[in-house]
């Protein structure tokens, strides 16, 4: 109520009593009208108002004086009323607006004092939602420790090993469920809905305002915030509430989940967009929602479906693809393992190669033998120094570029190769003479000089290695020698061979063989009168009965002794000279009648 | 069962929401018009003759001309609903002016003009022989969204001409 203004007391306090006013004072003074005539006058005139008046003032009083004491009295009245709320819910309702606004001019002008206020309430409420968000990763980690060694467990530190991502993620993403509520095809156009598919016991909804709101919404942001075309509303969150939306040209897909769906979910629903797309490519506009479309899209977009093919990515057969890192690893791993293994077996096969020729080379004892593969050979052993040197099997080793390090130690070997080597060297034999070692035992055999064999059977017993001599050692003969006695004895026999002849220079039968036969002898006697260094000549002789004359038997004489000489000549004997019989008494009768040859030998002239 | 996307234009404060809420029961609330500029319902129509139909009206916040926003969210509507408030002629005049402007958005749609505040026809300033001239050129309903006169045979109308 408005208080009386300055200037302008209240009237009365008491109801009827009349009040003296300004006005009332001035027409009291007004000369002519007496006091009493003019509160009669007054009384006819407002009377009725006065009283009205009079009332008013009171009740005003009375209103006055009752809202004193109200500060005092509103919050028991206050109280009083909100017990009362079941019955009457408008005093809530009344106090609603008000302390909407009055809070609302709290938090503005202030701010702190609200938050000093709310701050007692509001930790605890952030320490409870806290709690419960680490009491369900706490959950969750559970889960993740007991199947840590599970099948599954292991299946995912391989997933998480190949992905290179930490082994909590992994498990994250399979122990966070989610749930696809509903999935709308909306033609990308006018926003009606070509398909709704929701997940069972969910509550009906207005599929069709839905999707053109949604549609409006996208059409908003695009156009408010939107840089171009291709900026689109994508995805909104409230809550645990996830709303995706994936463009196509024709038609949208809106996916409204709960929980964190994974991202293969979103590849899944952008391939089923794509394969709608594919579907309705050409098709007009009023058979988009033809019973047969409706099939597919339900086919396609069922919720129960999604999940099943996303959980079924997820699981192997999705690994497929992803598993090709790892075979291609493996793949280079078994190559390496491989190239390693034939490495180390070359390696080995060598080694042992080399070894085996090692062992068995003469004159070599093998005392150790180490190897890194392709790094180095290191050879210990002992070599007689009559052995063949090592560096030849250790070049036709095949190592490579490994140069071995050979570390050797003189001895004698008893082997029969090299005590026949080393027999060899200190006997030095002349041609001819023919050394073996057999189990220590040494064969000296063939000729040599009396010299050298008087020194050999007293050396040879003396050599490392040999056990026993077994000598058959013959002195050497001089070749002029043997050449002369098998000359001598080659002569005699020619000079016995007769050419018979029947009559004069005709020959008997047979005596062609027996020319030859001379001129080989004669031959061979030639070849060793070299030898023999002596020098032979050879003489026809033609040789006759006693019957007739002298001179018709010298003439045939020396028709025979021509004859052989030039059959000889024949025969490759050159410098056959004719020469003379002697006398028909010192020839015997098997001898008459024939011509042979006749040698001289002669020392030959240095 | 078919659907059509119908569009609600119209000038500030002719009814449109209000005709939208007579005719069908809102599942998003108003707030949205002054969020988002549009609020999207349906309602299904049993049509004499012809399969059920679903109407999806496109509520667009009320404007007297059609600015990019506007027109996205014409895009694809099968029907035009103008209205206009009869006690405002300029409201008319805005109606008549966005049907010239989504006409080239929207060529084969079908429209029909609805006349609000029937309910307050004594103070109505569009002349009827202004109706009667428009009723030569399209459908015209005077309706009241406060007693629901004219409404649904606005919507019906509509839904008849829409092609099957």
């Amino acid at each position: 109520m408005n208080s009386p203004e300055p200037g302008n007391p209240p009237l009365s306090d008491r109801p009827g009593e009349p009040v003296a006013s300004a006005g009332g004072a001035r027409m009291g003074e007004h000369p002519g009208i007496a006091p009493s005539d003019f509160d009669r006058l007054r009384e006819l005139l407002f009377g009725d108002e006065r009283r009205e008046l009079d009332e008013a003032h009171a009740r005003i009083a009375t209103l006055e004086h009752s809202q004193r004491d109200l500060p005092q009295r509103l919050p028991e009245a206050a109280i009083q009323a909100l017990r009362g709320e079941g019955l009457n819910p408008r005093v809530a309702q009344a106090f609603a607006e008000p302390v909407a606004q009055a809070l609302g001019a709290a938090v503005q002008k202030n701010r702190q004092n609200l938050i000093d206020i709310l701050f007692p309430i509001i930790g605890p409420m952030i320490r409870k939602a806290i709690a419960e968000a680490l009491r369900n990763l706490v959950t969750d980690l559970n889960g993740a420790v007991e199947s840590s060694f599970s099948p599954r467990g292991i299946g995912w530190r391989i997933e998480a090993w190949r992905a290179g991502v930490p082994y909590a993620q992994i498990v994250l993403k399979h122990r966070l469920t989610y749930q696809i509520d509903h999935v709308f095809l909306i033609d990308h156009a006018s926003g009606i809905v070509l398909q709704h598919e929701s997940a069972p016991e969910l509550p009906p909804l207005d599929a069709d305002a839905i999707a053109g709101m949604l549609t409006a919404l996208g059409d908003f942001v695009g156009d408010s915030v939107g840089q171009g075309p291709s900026d689109t509303l994508e995805s909104m969150r409230v809550g645990e509430h996830v709303v995706w939306v994936i463009e196509g040209p024709r038609a949208n897909l809106a996916c409204f989940m709960r929980g964190v769906p994974p991202n293969e979910l979103r590849v899944l629903l952008e391939q089923r967009l794509e394969e709608i797309h594919a579907r309705i490519a050409g098709t007009p506009e009023a058979d988009l929602r033809s019973p047969a479309n409706t099939e597919v899209w339900h086919a396609l977009l069922e919720p129960a479906s999604l999940l099943r093919e996303v959980a079924a990515r997820e699981q192997p057969p999705s690994k497929v693809f992803s598993r090709l890192p790892l075979v291609l690893v493996l793949s280079l791993a078994l190559l390496a393992l491989g190239w390693f293994a034939v490495s180390r077996y070359r390696w080995n096969s060598r080694i042992e190669a080399v070894h085996a020729q090692l062992v068995a080379h003469p004159g070599f004892a093998l005392t150790g033998l180490t190897s890194r593969p392709w790094r180095s050979l290191d050879v210990q052993g002992l070599l007689d120094p009559d052995a063949q040197p090592l560096e030849g099997i250790l070049a036709g080793a095949d190592l490579g570029s490994i140069k071995p390090t050979l570390d050797l130690n003189g001895y004698l070997s008893s082997s029969d190769a090299i005590v026949e080597r080393r027999a060899l060297r200190l006997l030095a034999p002349p041609d001819g003479v023919r050394v073996a070692v057999k189990s220590g035992v040494l064969a000296l055999a063939g000729n040599a000089p009396e010299a050298w064999i008087a020194h050999a059977r007293e050396r040879a017993g003396w050599i490392a290695g040999v056990t026993r001599v077994d000598s058959t050692l013959s002195a050497d003969v001089d070749p002029a020698v043997v050449a002369r006695a098998e000359l001598d004895r080659l002569l005699l026999e020619s000079n016995a061979r007769q050419i018979p002849f029947v009559q004069d220079a005709q020959l008997a039968p047979g005596a062609e063989a027996v020319v030859d036969a001379l001129a080989a002898n004669l031959q061979r006697a030639l070849a060793l009168a070299n030898v023999a260094n002596v020098e032979l000549e050879l003489f026809a002789v033609g040789n006759n009965d006693d019957s007739g004359s002298a001179e018709t038997n010298a003439r045939v004489r020396a028709q025979r002794a021509q004859w052989l000489a030039l059959a000889l000549s024949a025969r490759g004997i050159v410098d056959v000279q004719i020469g003379s019989a002697p006398e028909s008494g010192s020839v015997d009768a098997s001898t008459m009648r024939s011509a042979s040859v006749h040698a001289l030998v002669r020392a030959r002239e240095p | 069962m078919q659907a059509c996307k119908v569009c609600m234009l119209g000038d500030f404060g002719v009814g449109k929401t209000s005709l939208v809420a007579r005719f069908v029961r809102s599942t998003f609330s108003a707030k949205y018009l002054t969020t988002i500029g549009v609020k999207v319902d349906s309602k299904e129509v049993e049509l004499p003759g012809r399969e059920p139909l679903k109407l999806v009206v496109w509520d667009i916040a009320g404007r007297s001309a059609l600015d990019a926003l506007g027109a996205h969210y014409l895009r694809g509507a099968s029907a035009l609903l103008l209205v206009a408030d009869g006690t405002r002629e300029a409201s008319l005049s805005s109606a008549l002016n966005l049907l010239m402007q989504s006409r080239s958005l929207l060529p084969n749609a079908v429209v029909a003009l609805i006349v609000n505040k029937l309910d307050l026809v004594e103070r109505w300033e569009v002349a009827p022989t202004t109706l009667a001239e428009l009723r030569r050129s399209l459908p015209v309903f005077e309706t009241s969204a406060l007693s629901g006169d004219g409404v649904e045979a606005a919507f019906a109308d509509i839904a008849m001409r829409l092609p099957t």
